[in-house]
């Protein structure tokens, strides 16, 4: 059985997701992801509501989702957190 | 030079503040930028030790030197420099040994808002004021000495059991547990440094020098992991 990703890939894998796609519709972040619609939905609206990524809508009123600036710096320092977090036990 | 290191002895306390302060100080800024990424506890609590390290040695050697050049005359700003310093001193372990046990006790997919909202932590503060209140009663430094002793004899099993089982991985872990050995060598030179020798000078500098070097190991490990 695969191993139960931590918060920070999770988060890791949908902004990758994200940046990859520019403007992503959520049904194929959601596939993307590899997560249940609840779990989904609860990773989206903490990563929206701490201004990581964008939920945009256009004029057809169709949904998509960009990287913020924020987002972007997530993704150029993972590596970092990740060796930090190994590096001192935490 | 242990004669000369006598006679300029407050002129080193100033210097050895100013090192531990700026070393606190980097620590603190590079780990709370992966902190407000991340919002990942561990780094939070791991930031929060260095925060009140860096608070307790401000205290001390800051406000204190005002008090013992003559500067301020009141005892009771002396006593209170004494209690503020063993507080944050006593929080930064508290904090630094539950950055390394905090997953077995908090959900990891709901992190608190706020440290002040954990109960644990909350149990720490209370822990540090009792520790405080009553040394102040005693007027001694003793139960301050013993809980450090504990909390570092902890952080060296910790460290050791993380340095075994992800050394290949994490390569500051053999650091990281050196510095925590150090650390609990320090704490134990302190607390018996009254009463076996007599607050001698060279063991009192052998304390200063040994953390100054588990300072700087831990500001090798930020910096060298974060550039």
């Amino acid at each position: 059985m695969a191993k139960k990703r931590e918060r920070l890939q999770v988060i890791r894998d949908i902004l990758k997701a994200v940046q990859t796609n520019r403007a992503i519709k959520p049904t194929r972040l959601l596939y993307n992801s590899n997560l249940s619609p609840q779990m989904f939905k609860e990773y989206i609206n903490e990563l929206i509501s701490k201004n990581f990524i964008n939920l945009d809508i256009d004029k057809k009123e169709k949904k998509t989702f960009s990287l913020t600036k924020k987002g972007q710096e997530f993704l150029q320092e993972y590596k970092s957190i990740e060796n930090f977090i190994e590096n001192f036990g935490l | 030079m242990l004669e000369w290191i006598v006679l300029n002895k407050e002129l080193l306390k100033i210097f050895y503040l100013l090192v531990v302060g700026l070393i606190c100080t980097i620590i603190v800024l590079k780990s709370h930028k992966l902190f407000k990424l991340s919002m990942h506890q561990g780094i939070r609590y791991f930031r929060n030790a260095f925060f009140f390290y860096g608070i307790a040695f401000l205290i001390r050697y800051f406000l204190g030197a005002l008090y013992h050049q003559g500067n301020i005359s009141s005892v009771y700003y002396g006593y209170a420099v004494n209690v503020l310093f063993e507080y944050f001193l006593v929080m930064a372990g508290f904090f630094l040994l539950y950055s390394l046990l905090w997953k077995r006790f908090e959900d990891l997919e709901s992190p608190h808002l706020s440290s002040l909202l954990n109960p644990i932590i909350t149990i720490f503060y209370m822990m540090a004021l009792v520790i405080v209140f009553l040394d102040f009663i005693g007027q001694t430094h003793n139960l301050m000495f013993i809980s450090q002793i504990i909390i570092f004899a902890f952080a060296i099993a910790i460290s050791y059991k993380n340095y075994l089982d992800n050394g290949t991985k994490g390569k500051f872990l053999k650091f990281y547990f050196i510095a925590m050995v150090l650390s609990f060598i320090t704490w134990t030179l302190n607390f018996i440094a009254s009463p076996i020798f007599n607050w001698s000078q060279g063991i009192l500098m052998s304390v200063y020098g040994l953390n100054l070097i588990m300072f700087i190991l831990f500001l090798y490990g930020v910096v060298k992991i974060t550039k």
